[in-house]
């Protein structure tokens, strides 16, 4: 049997696995045929575990226990800004872990994200089996190029736990243009614009025939497509505010159907120029029902998020300072990520870049695919392609007066060492310590601190008697070791390492024992080997849901966990009509229900309110591909060149 | 791909790279060019990268990623012309063969800052050109860098950027 290794994309909100087979790359689709799985994990009362689009269904049901974007959660401190922001607004539990890490807590139970990770991991990697036909035991996973040491050592780790070899952790924009350009032979510099839910990344790389090389990488982790429904959700609640006095934010509850409404409403603005946005029921004000009613257009949008976009080019314009280039020396834009579908990103893009992007390429598909070609040049050793990546942060270490020195400048090709030499400060002196950080500020306490080291063993002498060599390693998955020496005996001092958001390896054992007994429920794929080729985007299957609540068995009204709107069709699948994929206990037959680019508003029982045949304005816009490609207006020139002019 | 190198070779390779200088690990004579760097760079990854020898055992494995990590250290330094130019004087100057790539940057920082100006005006004249470049409103550019000569008249820098702003014109 040949080894197989999987290409696996391992995202905030939607997750992709694909493989070459027969020289032929392949994007495996999930049960219901579709290309990505929603990279959502649920716990069910009798401890059964759903993973993927069945757990974001069930999410309206159980939203306690439904953990999503819990890669945004990946390898950080309990103390980090980004988590204090996921516990004001995720339903689910998160508490202090030791060491400053995080865990989840649902039903009692305690779960690391690499576990989590590691449960999304599983459901891709028995998505790939069935469609193969034969077990599988290694993948390159992908993860944002902006991600730091303690994030890439935790999801290698959720790579274990899932019970994979981990091949390579790969960049995502790293992998988007291997797709983009492999066995093209091509001579071309490009950027991939990557913005995802929660994250951009920017990548500039030298392609020669089969030599990738990234010449650098830069990124913001604080700037997604979730920082877009903001802003509407920010419009509606202050117009409410305005209109009825009470601020919506106040109440969770209304909140949750604010950004169902404003993310559903933000996907539909990719393929029309006008959505409408209905939301029954809204709040409860002196026994009286309150709703909102609002038509967005595409202009009234890209004037909200236009600050936004901005800041994206802001940091293209340190990615191509960083590798001495200017736009008009690229041959080519990849996009990447859901939310450069939306018009007013791909004119502003065509913009900044002064070329279109690159149209052949899959925003959702392309990560996958690379990864799945870097796969198989790991596993096979005629390999027509090689990487050669970069470390996206500076590496520094901690010295007196809280500063943090660089010791590896962000940018710097991998895999590299560096090597420091220190001396004992005291007689005797048994240990030294040292911080490790990565991060662009000179201050420490503005870095990400990887680790506080501490080394021992060396012999004892009279202060500065006493050399040690300290190795800075970052290895080709950007992953960060530290290691010393006694500079005169060459032997190695022994390490702890305190303050790491890290699992220990006996952590890990405990896990992976623990995971081998966890009852996972799997929708299964009937035509096995078969492999079905998932479903093109068909940009016609629109389908918004609006203000979808619902109670659950106890009568006890939740909010749904995640923003439910998403594309469906639902001629192709009888199977998974819209209802039972969100509120599955609705009965309700496919041929009743909307069918095609509607807008739908749903009451808070699952009651349809309305469709757009009750909107008619919406049925006007027929969406074609020329939609999604042309510019809105060109209202963004203008502050465009003032910004190219500073940068 | 991956190696030609015999297990026993790769380990002695590793034994001896931190003797050797950035030139002799990517077989380049001193004068190479940057692109030459860059060409031997791509020829030695292609042969010491990890991810081209995940098949070997472990410990001429070891010795390869060493091997690559000196590769890229190399190539680090090289691909920079000034970077380059201060790890010449460094083999010059007799200080060992391994720059700290912390060094390297701030020596080609050093460098960068004399060649934009040793008089102030000569400094501000060329940030303005520069600014006008980005806006590749040539003209203005070689308006401010002709200031700029007026000031170091024998500023290298100064000259070639004022010649590709004539010919972008
Ligand atoms: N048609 C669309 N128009 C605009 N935005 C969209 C569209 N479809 C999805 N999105 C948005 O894209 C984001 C998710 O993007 P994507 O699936 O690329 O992220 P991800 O891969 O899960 O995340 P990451 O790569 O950051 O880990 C969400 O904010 C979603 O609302
Ligand atoms: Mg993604």
């Amino acid at each position: 049997m040949t080894e197989i290794g999987l290409g696996i994309d391992l995202g905030t909100s939607n997750s992709c696995v694909a493989v070459v087979r027969d020289g032929e790359i392949r994007v495996l689709a999930n049960a219901y045929g579709d290309a990505i799985t929603a990279s959502v994990v649920s716990f069910k009362e009798d401890g059964v575990i759903t993973v993927g689009n069945l757990a974001k269904a069930n999410a309206i049901h159980n939203p306690r226990h439904t953990v999503y974007s819990s890669k945004r959660l990946i390898g950080r401190y309990y103390f980090s800004p980004e988590v204090k922001k996921a516990q004001a607004i995720y339903a689910y539990e998160i508490c202090e872990s030791e060491n400053h890490g995080i865990n989840i807590k649902v039903r009692d139970e305690l779960f690391s994200l690499p576990e989590i990770g590691a449960m999304v991991l599983r459901e891709m990697k028995s998505i790939a089996e069935s469609r193969i036909g034969q077990p599988v035991h290694k993948a390159v996973i992908t993860v944002p190029a902006n991600f730091n040491d303690n994030q890439r050592q935790a999801t290698k780790d959720a790579g274990r736990v899932a019970g994979l070899e981990v091949l390579r952790i790969l960049n995502e924009p790293t992998a988007a243009a291997l797709a983009y350009g492999f066995g093209k032979g091509l001579k071309q510099k490009v950027a991939v614009y990557d913005l995802g839910g929660g994250t951009f990344d920017i990548s500039v790389l030298e392609i020669s025939t089969d030599v990738f090389e990234v010449l650098s990488t830069c990124g913001d982790t604080f700037l997604g497509g979730d920082d877009f429904d903001d802003r509407l959700i920010d419009l509606l609640a202050d117009e409410f505010s305005a209109d009825h006095g009470i601020n919506l934010r106040n109440d969770l509850y209304a909140l949750e159907k604010l950004k169902v409404a404003a993310e559903g409403a933000k996907n539909a603005l990719s393929f029309h120029t006008e959505v409408a946005i209905r939301i029954p029921d809204v709040i409860e004000s002196d026994g009286k029902s309150l709703s909102i009613e609002r038509t967005v257009t595409t202009d009234e949008f890209s004037r909200l998020v236009n600050d936004l976009i901005q800041r994206t080019f802001k940091v293209c314009d340190e990615a191509l300072q960083q590798a001495s280039l200017v736009t008009a020396d690229l041959d080519g834009v990849i996009l990447v990520g859901g939310p450069t579908r939306l018009p007013m990103i791909r004119s502003a893009v065509t913009n900044y870049f002064q070329q279109e992007p690159q149209s052949d390429v899959d925003p959702d598909q392309v990560v996958a695919m690379g990864a799945a070609i870097h796969a198989a040049a790991l596993v096979n050793k005629d390999r027509s392609s090689f990487l050669l990546d970069v470390t996206p942060l500076s590496l520094r270490i901690g010295v007196a007066g809280g500063l943090a020195e660089p010791v590896i400048e962000r940018n710097t090709p991998v895999p590299i060492e560096q090597t420091r030499t220190f001396t004992t400060f005291q007689d005797h002196q048994e240990s030294v310590k040292i911080r490790v950080y990565q991060g662009e500020s000179r201050r420490d306490d503005e870095n990400e601190l990887l680790g506080q080291f501490e080394f021992s063993g060396f012999k004892k002498a009279r202060r500065g008697e006493v050399e040690i060599d300290i190795s800075f390693e970052i290895n080709s998955d950007g992953i960060v070791n530290v290691t010393a020496k006694d500079r005169e005996t060459g032997e190695q001092a022994s390490t702890t390492i305190s303050l790491s958001s890290g699992l220990s390896d006996l952590d890990m054992e405990s896990i992976i024992r623990e995971a081998r007994t966890q009852r996972i429920e799997a929708v299964p794929i009937d035509d096995g080997g078969n492999a079905l080729e998932p479903r093109p985007p068909d940009p016609r299957a629109q389908l918004v849901m609006i203000g979808v609540m619902a109670q659950t068995p106890g009568g006890e009204t939740v909010a749904p966990a995640v923003a439910a709107a998403r594309t469906i069709n639902l001629e192709e699948r009888p199977a998974m009509n819209v209802s039972s994929h969100f509120v599955p206990d609705l009965e309700m037959a496919p041929d009743d229900g909307p069918t095609r680019e509607e807008v739908v508003i749903l009451s808070e029982d699952g009651e349809i309110l309305g469709t757009s045949d009750t909107k008619p304005d919406l049925d006007e816009v027929e969406p074609s591909a020329e939609d999604l490609f042309e510019s809105p207006g060109s209202d963004l020139s203008g502050p465009l060149d003032e910004d190219q002019e500073k940068g | 791909m991956g190696t030609d190198l015999a297990p026993t070779e790769i380990i002695a390779l590793a034994e001896i790279v931190d003797d050797l200088d950035y030139f002799q690990i990517l077989h380049l004579p001193r004068s190479a060019s940057i692109g030459e760097v860059r060409k031997a760079f791509h020829f030695s990854s292609r042969a010491f990268h990890p991810d081209a020898n995940r098949h070997l055992p472990s410990e001429p494995r070891c010795a390869i990623e060493k091997i690559a990590r000196r590769v890229t250290e190399a190539y680090s330094v090289l691909r920079d012309p000034r970077r380059n130019r201060a790890y010449l004087q460094r083999l010059e100057a007799g200080k060992g063969k391994r720059m700290q790539l912390a060094e390297a940057q701030a020596e080609a920082g050093r460098q960068a800052v004399e060649e934009k100006g040793r008089t102030p005006q000569g400094r501000q004249y060329y940030s303005l050109a520069e600014a006008d470049t980005r806006r590749r409103d040539f003209a203005a550019a070689a308006r401010n860098l002709q200031m700029a000569l007026t000031f170091e008249p024998d500023n290298e820098l100064f000259k070639a950027q004022l010649k590709e702003a004539r010919d972008q014109t």
